[in-house]
């Protein structure tokens, strides 16, 4: 498939902050892009400067090939949905999907078909003649994606366009976001920094952090290898581990020591070489937590330490399991009904267990000053040696 | 917990300090004797007897023609000032600013005095054409500041989504920035409008013989000795000035809904 | 370039309208306190201190001096009355604090002169307050209710209170109350909380109250004229007496200098101190 939204070495500074530091990305054609980061990232300014509200100090942005960086907004085929859905409260339902139409100076009827057939796609026949203020969040969000969808846009652009509804709407919205997404066919390009939203409704998710794009892939690509530490724990939660190769013992698998923890196995797609420093990041899901000795096996990491805090969460429990001088944070999934397990107890002794092929290596290891990953149990924040708690 | 009964107690004390002379001068007015100390019964002769007097109407007419003139003059330019001053971060608007709001805190007698100087100095011959120039002086920096306040709880992002939509500048500002920002030129207006009504001290200034507007003939019609036609004449202001409130508040509750 | 020039189009008409009306003229008049008077009501050729200096003329450090105290006196009254209704109007239901702010709100709308003389007319010799008094023997025969420096007072009171209620009150309306319970929990009395969480907690809308109040009643002109007798004459009285009376233009000038001293005292207080300034005419025209 061909390029058909192109971002070349986009930069844009407001004042004394690097919103976007030349980025370079591409979408293709009836793709959903998402743009995935903490606030300040730098993603809504992305969208803004495909929108065309702002302008680059640098860098191209092409659509269809065509160089559409000086175009003003009100003459891109870009359309947006807004955060807060900015729908013109002095008028109607009808009138605000009508709108772009109407400034196009379409002929009457023309309007009239269009709009009937948007108001049938969200099932609002019944309120198109109520103003913004008379209908519901949901509702909202609805007439913002089909007024937005009208011109029928080469990219539609949405900016966090669930983040104000509640729990069980966005969940609904999500699955008609994605159903509206395949009736259209239109590109879409997708701001949030939720990774939920962005993970079941993309087909590809660029990661980013302080103006750069970090990360681009699929879903489950990002998820499962992360290329960097700040990826690997703004997406779901993790261990971060750090150690020397000590050996190769087969192909494409290296051990690893770490300090206070032992050796483990991990698989070396990056083949280090012994004496390499690398970093893992191991995913709590990932481990398993048994009070018996796990069978033999020469791909498994087995490992014994003492349960140091649970947290029941219902469809799963949290263990923070102390090995050596570390300290591991594991979820284990009630498969079956809690209360049939034989029960792990405060200060058990365990065996943690895990496959070699689950753990992932990174590119880099960037400590965050806000660990957006395993939050430690709240006794022990302080550990014997003082030092902060990153196992 | 029990709560103090002194902030109940002054705002009762202060709504009665409030409204009791402004009702027993209406009452009086509906009093058939002449002093104020006794009840003559109850009559509307003194309202009969304003109807009668030319000078009032004269003045009535003055005052809305400078009123209606300068509550246009000073809508269009304090809403141009209030959109300068919202959309440019600039020196010059730093300077716009200041010169926007010293006549809110400037005392009006200094710029009664000061207009008249001007008006004397350029050999500008004092009457309604003057009134007007003074009235529209003041009322810009009302206007720019009730307009610049709506500015500033206007959703821009509005006009991003009609631009976002193919809206020109031109139907931006016509089809929404306008529609949305009218209830508060509105109000900008009608506070305008009420001020030069009102205003007495700045038109005593500038007011040549023959400029008479309705403060300023209450004012010497008080100075010259007072009858109960005064006491009608501001009944019938009050009520005026009431019905004004009931629309004001009418626009401004039709803003939250 | 276009930017640019769209800012000075809209800029335009206010900056020279107020530039030519209310900047060139108020520069004048200060310029004009530095002339010598003709006697015929003009001003004569040259600059001069003259004018300047008779303000040291014995009745002048009087009048000077009254019209500082009764601004301040009445700032304060205002003040203190304010603080307990804007207490209340921020405390109880939503419903009755609209009602409120629109009964404060309406007197200050009703044009001026007409509520002045409210004042006048209830005040009158043969109103009923004083025959009632006199009826009562509170009062002796020969007492004026009228014509005096308290009567000046009270109306100042009454006719700036709205602009100190208004502010207190924004302000009031913002305050976060569970500060006070939080205070009382930890064993402050109920005056301790309010006086040391609740007024520091509004101390905005109190600047704000003060200078609106303050400013305004040192210009007074009206009230004094028309209550007050020559006991109780204000510097703006002069201003007029002397531009309509003496026609003695320069020395109206000169006085209007002074007051425009005695005012922008108050006003660095609020370019320089930590308020914007605007804020305080916001609350008052934000009612509307």
């Amino acid at each position: 498939m061909n390029d058909f939204l192109e971002f070349k070495n986009v930069s844009k500074r407001f004042g004394t902050v690097q919103a976007v530091d030349n980025v370079s990305f591409s979408v293709k054609r009836g793709e959903f892009f998402s743009l995935l980061g903490p606030s300040g990232c730098g993603k809504t300014t992305l969208l803004r400067l495909m929108a065309g509200f702002e302008q680059p100090d640098n860098g191209s942005i092409l659509l269809d090939g065509q160089d559409i960086t000086q175009i003003p907004p009100n003459q891109r085929a870009v359309n947006t949905v807004f955060q807060n859905y900015a729908l013109f409260p002095h008028l109607t339902v009808r009138e605000n999907i009508a709108f772009g139409l109407r400034v196009a100076r379409r002929p009457r009827q023309e309007i009239d078909a269009a709009v009937t057939e948007m108001l049938k796609l969200i099932q609002m026949e019944d309120k198109a003649d109520q103003r913004p203020n008379q209908i519901s969040g949901g509702q909202k969000q609805r007439v913002a994606i089909v007024r937005a969808l009208i011109n029928r846009p080469r990219v539609l652009l949405l900016d966090e366009p669930l983040a104000a509804l509640d729990l069980k709407l966005r969940q609904r919205m999500l699955l008609e976001l994605d159903l509206i997404h395949d009736q259209v066919g239109i590109t879409f390009l997708y701001v949030t920094h939720d990774q939920g939203e962005a993970m079941s409704l993309s087909d590809r998710i660029a990661v980013m952090q302080g103006g750069k794009i970090e990360q681009i892939g699929i879903p489950a690509e990002v998820y499962e290898a992360p290329k960097t530490s700040f990826v690997a724990s703004f997406i779901g939660d993790t261990n971060f581990v750090d150690g020397t190769v000590t050996a190769l013992p087969m192909p494409n698998y290296c051990r690893v020591r770490v300090e206070g923890l032992g050796e483990i196995l991990c698989y070396n797609d990056k083949q280090k070489a012994v004496g390499d420093r690398v970093n893992l990041s191991l995913r709590p899901e990932k481990f398993h937590v048994t009070l018996e000795q796990p069978q033999e096996d020469a791909r498994l990491n087995v490992l014994r330490g003492k349960v140091e805090n649970i947290i029941y969460a219902g469809n799963h429990t949290r263990f923070w399991v102390h090995i050596g001088e570390r300290r591991i944070a594991t979820y284990h999934q009630h498969r079956r009904y809690h209360l049939d397990e034989k029960p792990i107890r405060w200060e058990d002794e365990v065996w943690v267990w895990w496959d070699a092929d689950s753990g992932y290596m990174l590119d880099d290891y960037a400590p965050l000053l806000e660990e957006r990953g395993i939050t430690p149990p709240p006794e022990t924040i302080h550990s014997a040696n003082g030092k902060e708690q990153r196992i | 917990m029990k709560r103090s009964r002194i902030p109940l107690l002054t705002t009762l004390a202060l709504l009665l300090f409030f409204y009791v002379p402004i009702i027993v001068l209406v009452i009086d007015s509906f009093n058939g004797s002449r002093f104020a100390g006794t009840w003559g019964g109850f009559s509307v002769k003194w309202y009969a007897k304003l109807l009668q007097e030319r000078e009032i109407w004269q003045a009535v007419r003055n005052s809305m023609v400078v009123a209606v003139a300068a509550t246009f003059c000073s809508t269009v330019i304090g809403t141009c000032a209030a959109f300068a001053l919202h959309s440019f971060d600039t020196r010059l608007q730093r300077v716009h600013n200041m010169l926007i709001y010293t006549p809110l805190v400037v005392p009006e007698i200094l710029m009664g005095i000061s207009l008249l100087l001007l008006f004397i100095g350029l050999k500008i011959p004092l009457g309604l054409f003057t009134v007007f120039l003074a009235h529209v002086t003041f009322c810009i920096s009302y206007v720019a500041m009730v307009v610049l306040a709506r500015l500033q709880d206007f959703d821009f992002t509005l006009v991003e989504a009609a631009q976002d939509l193919g809206a020109s500048n031109w139907i931006c500002l016509r089809r929404i920035v306008l529609p949305l920002l009218a209830p508060g030129i509105l109000a900008g207006a009608l506070l305008a409008f009420t001020l030069s009504l009102d205003d007495f001290v700045i038109t005593f200034f500038v007011a040549g013989p023959g400029a008479t507007t309705l403060p300023v003939l209450v004012y010497s019609m008080i100075k010259h000795g007072a009858t109960p036609v005064i006491n009608a004449l501001s009944t019938l202001l009050l009520a005026v000035t009431f019905a004004v409130v009931v629309i004001a508040q009418r626009l401004a509750q039709e803003k939250h809904t | 370039m276009s930017r640019r020039w769209r800012e000075i189009s809209v800029s335009l008409p206010s900056l020279l309208w107020l530039t030519l009306l209310f900047l060139i003229p108020t520069v004048l008049v200060l310029a004009m306190a530095f002339k010598p008077s003709d006697g015929y009501g003009g001003m004569g050729p040259g600059w001069t201190l003259e004018t300047i200096r008779s303000l040291r003329n014995p009745s002048y450090p009087a009048i000077i001096g009254r019209t500082l105290g009764l601004s301040l006196l009445t700032t304060l009254l205002c003040v203190v009355l304010a603080v307990p209704m804007g207490y209340y109007m921020a405390r109880t239901q939503r419903i009755w604090r609209q009602t409120l702010v629109l009964l404060t709100v309406v007197p200050f709308w009703i044009c001026f002169v007409v509520r002045v003389f409210a004042w006048k007319h209830l005040l009158h010799p043969d109103g009923f307050i004083r025959h009632g008094l006199l009826a009562l023997g509170l009062i002796a025969p020969d007492t004026m209710l009228l014509y005096t420096t308290g009567t000046v007072m009270l109306v100042l009171v009454y006719s700036h209170l709205p602009f100190a209620i208004l502010p207190i009150f924004a302000a009031a309306e913002k305050f976060d109350f569970q500060l006070m319970e939080a205070a009382m929990d930890l064993g402050a009395t109920r005056w301790r909380a309010f006086t040391h969480v609740f007024l520091p907690g509004i101390a905005r809308g109190i600047g704000t109250a003060v200078l609106v109040v303050l400013i305004p009643a040192l210009g007074s002109y009206v009230i004094p004229d028309m209550v007050g007798g020559t006991e109780s004459e204000m510097i703006g009285n002069k201003i007029a007496q002397r531009t309509f009376g003496d026609r003695n233009l320069p020395h109206a000038c000169a006085l209007a200098a002074l007051l425009t001293v005695a005012v922008l005292g108050p006003l660095m207080v609020m370019v320089f101190g930590k308020g914007r300034s605007g804020t305080a005419e916001k609350s008052v025209g934000g009612v509307v």
